[in-house]
């Protein structure tokens, strides 16, 4: 009998224990709730949820988020997701409902959402501009270029059109006696000279010249095949809009990155490499060039000096394609935008809540804060620029992740521009102005295919992956052609018709 | 009681089964309040969830729910095998599922047969410790210090290979190695595990059989083959059809993390293709569709196996 009454108050508790586990699974909901109660409370502090894209691997030190809440005079609730799973992240909260009040999207990923768009799931902010004078100042012409059906649904995070560029190791070039790399073919020298005549001097074949990721935009690819004259994602051939893939440029660029790779001139297992790998083979003297977002070269050198205190790193933008002309490929002018899905913001009201906190982004104050941080402290002001401070770390840590708070770009938000005390990355500051003579634009960003939206990034993995095989000799020509035939049985030629029909 | 009378006058022979199982539970209640919890885990987070492949039959959009999206009958499973990834799929599927089942099966039996008879018993003990623990590693650290020993670009067994003059070989990014690579990982990691079961298995054979077998002048192979490996029959087969139920649980993070561009066509399988297809480009009814047909296949094969095993006299789950 007393077995059995000890059991009975066994199995109760564990019965508790499943009912208290269950009911923790739900402890963001509960906060949530306690959240509306201080808001029934004392009215006058908007709560204000984001999700955001996190760049670093930790998550960011909320000094930051403290400061702005007390300037703002709101309560954030940032939900920092890691940027690899930001896609899933988006879609899974998508389908449970679960968005916050303010969604960050790149701009490839709006594309997804596109359909949603139009169903009114989001809201339309165009006419709220008027109220908020600084939401008003966002440059037009990038505006329109994240408008859907012409109507304004998002803000925009101004970039310059393109950081793109080498970073390349100046103290081998020079003991080599090599200028920076004028032209493709000067590049390939470059490359060559740098694997095969012994750079860092210790007599052993130990370096390599270029170092690429498993990344065919952000990595090498994109970058040396608008050095060829490759339209950027879409070109016009014959009056016709065309994938970049169907021009004759774009095979190009693939067999310059395939002699490169057959000749041992670049890392062998790239499409494999992670961005880490990457960059570690560029900072510990394996690699000598890196093609990339050339602001980068900062944190890079930053890390190398402490392995090798002698290394210097030099930036470079102007690689002259064959035709003897040099291009670069562009962004729309932003990389991410924030959108305010209906599921969370009910009313006009929270709606304007919310879009006051983003009209304060685009005041000097607020955006220099999320940008540089605080002045003083992370960095000062010298003849109106910022210059940052040299804690790398504490920047990273309690600043940088807050970037992606900012809306604008410095002519409409007001922000300082930066002054770097490390010479290559001041001189990209102006050789990003310079590439801004030479974009490319992508055709299509204002035009509309419904089968991109539906079935776009599907097909792009057909040609990823075959451009892929053919740099690694696992397909010839006639088979990256086949796959680019693929990519047109099945929708292809459907996206093809669709955006010649929008123009 | 009245009741009880009462229903039983409607109908004849069913309430009286009924009210044999009330009066069962009644007296059982404590061992049926020991099994509730797992069975309210089973209710809630295997069955309410089926609730949802409802989605694998509309053009399912989030904002308009379950019940505002629209029908469209066997749409999604009509693309699904009128598709050319189908068969690569079914096919890659089948193909690591036969190489879990045919290689990595039974080497656990085979490492669990070894330790048995070692003589020592502290040597043994030793070699299990160390055998089990490559299975507390996630993969993500399996595939990297694989990465890190077989890229072309220092990796140790390249240079290896390479010192002794041999070509270096492009392990990642070959397809033709993904499968053993896959296999090996996969032997690495679980094989000490897997022989924890078989080993309990073995220890509790009679030794009695043993000895008699000595007295009439079996050696140690005679012993194994008559006497331990017969006792632990029905462990091996129940643990294979547990195996074949997981016939499509083939390690989606392990694949994942091992596929690229150029082995996706060895690679992909059902687990990985509804993850892009699901959670990376949101065509969530068709990843739906996808996830519902693995779960099938996947209960044809657990019957089969389990009609396969009755039909040779062992005992089977269920």
């Amino acid at each position: 009998m007393k077995l059995k009454k000890m059991l009975v108050v066994l199995f109760s508790m564990v019965l508790m224990l499943v009912v208290v586990a269950c009911s923790n699974d739900e402890g963001g909901s509960t906060d949530k709730k306690d959240g509306a109660t201080d808001k029934a409370e004392e009215k006058a502090k908007p709560k204000i949820s984001i999700m955001t894209k996190l760049h670093t691997a930790e998550v960011p030190d909320d000094k930051l988020k403290k400061l702005l809440e007390e300037k703002a005079n709101v309560e954030l609730d940032i939900e920092w997701v890691p940027d690899n799973n930001y896609s899933d992240k988006l879609n899974t909260a998508f389908a449970t409902g679960t968005f916050p009040q303010a969604v960050t999207m790149g701009a490839d990923q709006v594309i997804q959402f596109k359909e949603a768009i139009r169903d009114g799931q989001f809201w339309e902010i165009g006419p709220y501009f008027d109220e908020f004078k600084n939401l008003a100042k966002l440059n037009e012409t990038v505006v329109k270029n994240t408008m859907v059906d012409g109507k304004v649904y998002s803000l925009y995070q101004g970039r310059p059109f393109s950081r793109q560029g080498l970073i390349y190791r100046k103290d081998w070039a020079d003991k080599l006696g090599l200028e920076a790399p004028k032209t493709v073919d000067e590049f390939y020298e470059m490359a060559r000279a740098f694997s095969e005549d012994d750079p860092d001097g210790n007599g052993k074949n130990d370096t390599i010249g270029l170092t690429d990721r498993s990344d065919l935009v952000f990595g090498v690819f994109k970058t040396i095949a608008s050095w060829h004259g490759t339209p950027n994602n879409w070109g016009e051939k014959d009056g016709e809009l065309l994938p970049e893939f169907m021009f004759p440029e774009y095979k190009e660029s693939m067999n310059f990155v395939k002699k490169l790779r057959d000749n041992k001139f670049m890392n062998q297992d790239f499409p494999v490499t992670s961005k880490e790998d990457q960059q570690a083979m560029f900072k510990n003297g394996t690699a000598g060039m890196y093609v990339g977002a050339m602001v980068d070269v900062l944190g890079m050198y930053n890390d190398a000096m402490e392995l090798n205190p002698d290394l210097e790193y030099d930036v470079h933008n102007y690689v002259a394609g064959p035709s003897g002309e040099f291009t670069v490929w562009s962004n729309p002018g932003y990389n991410n935008e924030i959108v305010f899905p209906k599921s969370a913001i009910k009313t006009e009201e929270e709606l304007k809540d919310v879009l006051a906190f983003f009209d304060l982004m685009m005041t000097p104050e607020f955006s220099n804060l999320v940008q540089w941080g605080v002045e003083g402290e992370h960095y000062t002001v010298e003849n109106g620029f910022a210059v940052v401070g040299d804690d790398q770390d504490t920047i990273e840590r309690e600043v940088f992740a807050y970037n992606m708070l900012g809306i604008g770009e410095p002519a409409t938000n007001g922000r300082y521009e930066s002054q770097h005390n490390y010479e290559p990355r001041q001189k990209v500051e102006e050789l990003i102005l310079e590439n801004d003579k030479h974009l490319i634009h992508d055709p299509t960003i204002t035009l509309d295919s419904d089968t991109y939206v539906k079935d776009g990034a599907r097909l792009q993995e057909i040609i990823n992956d075959a451009t892929y095989n053919y740099m690694l000799g696992e397909i010839d020509e006639a088979g990256f052609d086949a796959e680019v035939e693929k990519w047109k049985a099945q929708g292809g030629s459907k996206i093809i018709e669709e955006f010649n029909a929008s123009r | 009681m009245s009741s009880e009378v009462a229903t039983r006058e409607v109908v004849k022979s069913k309430p009286k089964q009924e009210s044999k199982l009330l009066k069962q539970i009644a007296k059982n209640k404590l061992l049926y309040l020991m099994i509730a919890p797992g069975l309210i885990y089973l209710f809630i987070y295997k069955y309410v969830p089926m609730y949802g492949l409802i989605i694998s039959f509309q053009d399912y959009k989030p904002y308009l729910g379950i019940s505002g999206s629209e029908w469209v009958g066997f749409e999604h499973f009509r693309r699904l095998f009128s598709s050319p990834d189908f068969w690569m799929i079914l096919k890659n599927t089948l193909i690591l599922f036969g190489l879990q089942l045919f290689i990595f099966f039974p080497i656990p039996i085979v490492i669990a047969l070894m330790l048995n008879e070692v003589r020592r018993n502290y040597y043994k003990r030793a070699i299990q410790t160390l055998i089990y623990l490559p299975h507390f590693m996630s993969w993500v650290v399996v595939v990297s210090i694989s990465y890190v020993l077989l890229t072309l670009d220092g990796g140790i067994i390249n240079g290896v290979l390479e010192f002794f003059g041999f070509q270096p070989i492009n392990f990642l990014l070959d397809s033709t190695w993904f499968r053993p690579m896959y296999i090996l990982q996969i032997i690495w990691r679980e094989a000490g595990w897997g022989t924890i079961i078989f080993l309990a298995a073995i220890a509790s054979v009679d030794p009695q059989l043993y000895e008699a077998a000595k007295m009439d002048g079996a050696n140690r192979f005679r012993q194994i083959w008559h006497i331990t490996l017969p006792a632990i029959k029905s462990v091996i087969v129940i643990l294979l059809i547990l195996k074949i139920g997981d016939v499509l649980e083939l390690g989606f993070e392990h694949v994942y993390l091992l596929m690229n561009s150029t082995n996706r066509h060895v690679a992909e399988i059902f687990d990985t293709y509804v993850y892009v297809a699901g959670l990376r480009q949101g065509q969530f009814s068709y990843a739906t569709a996808v996830g519902f047909f693995k779960g099938f296949v996947g209960l044809a094969l657990v019957v089969f196996a389990n009609w396969l095993a009755k039909k040779n006299g062992e005992e089977g789950v269920y």
